[in-house]
């Protein structure tokens, strides 16, 4: 199952917009998706489950795929953290 | 459950969510639902559940009803750079928590005064697609008193 590491540098984490962001790509995606911070795991297709993780500015969290197309699901979150989510600073 | 209500956690006028300045919400990026503007610094419990998010910054918090519907409660705009300033919490994530028990108490001129809005929206995030919301349309509700919206199923 593909896995990556990704810290969240944009400002305020996975608060309301990122997490709906996040959401919405997740969601373009067949592949089951998970991703864990602070001993949690979220559905990465659900809002709320991504705030109930409270993942903050400066924090890292792991993002586990599993399905036909779970690599490009890493690639297009990992893409969407590391560009802050398209936030300006 | 086929019939949910969620009371207004605020006293004040409701709006749209359509008319509130910030896109995240008047987009329905999150999800559906209403705003109030609330004239008291009191947040309520909308519903009976599980606090399962309570930001660190005391500004935002959601109640899990069911595994598949929880009420996200967002006290003011952008209020998340405030860090906690002029928020106070009542209870703690994870909590069970009844419905109309208060979870933050905020101060409204404070948030005025660091230049954001106390316009808070009340959204229904990833809502299944069976169910409807039905949204009050009184102009003015009381915070534990009034429905704000009902979730019909089917």
């Amino acid at each position: 199952m593909p896995e990556t590491n990704v810290t969240l540098t944009n400002k305020t984490g996975l608060h309301a917009r990122p997490a709906g962001a996040f959401v919405r790509v997740a969601k373009q995606f067949q592949a089951d998706i998970k991703a864990h911070h602070n001993g949690k795991e979220a559905n990465a297709k659900s809002i709320l489950s991504v705030l109930a993780l409270g993942a903050e500015n400066g924090s890292s969290v792991l993002l586990k795929a599993e399905g036909a197309d779970a690599q490009q699901a890493l690639d297009a979150l990992t893409e969407l953290v590391n560009t802050k989510f398209g936030e300006p600073e | 459950m086929n019939r949910i209500e969620i009371l207004s956690p605020f006293t004040g006028r409701v709006l749209p969510i359509e008319e509130v300045a910030d896109p995240v919400f008047a987009e329905k990026m999150v999800g559906d639902g209403l705003a109030v503007e609330p004239t008291e610094g009191v947040g309520l419990a909308p519903v009976a559940g599980q606090l399962a998010v309570f930001h660190t910054a005391g500004h935002a918090f959601a109640v899990q009803v069911t595994p598949e519907v929880g009420v996200l409660v967002h006290v003011g705009l952008n209020t998340v750079q405030m860090k906690g300033q002029g928020f106070g919490r009542s209870a703690e994530k994870g909590d069970t928590v009844k419905a109309g028990q208060p979870v933050v108490k905020f101060d409204i001129p404070a948030i005025n005064a660091a230049g954001y809005s106390p316009i808070s929206p009340v959204i229904l995030p990833d809502l299944p697609a069976d169910y409807r919301i039905e949204k009050t349309t009184a102009k003015s509700v009381r915070a534990g008193q009034d429905v704000l919206m009902t979730l019909v199923r089917g």
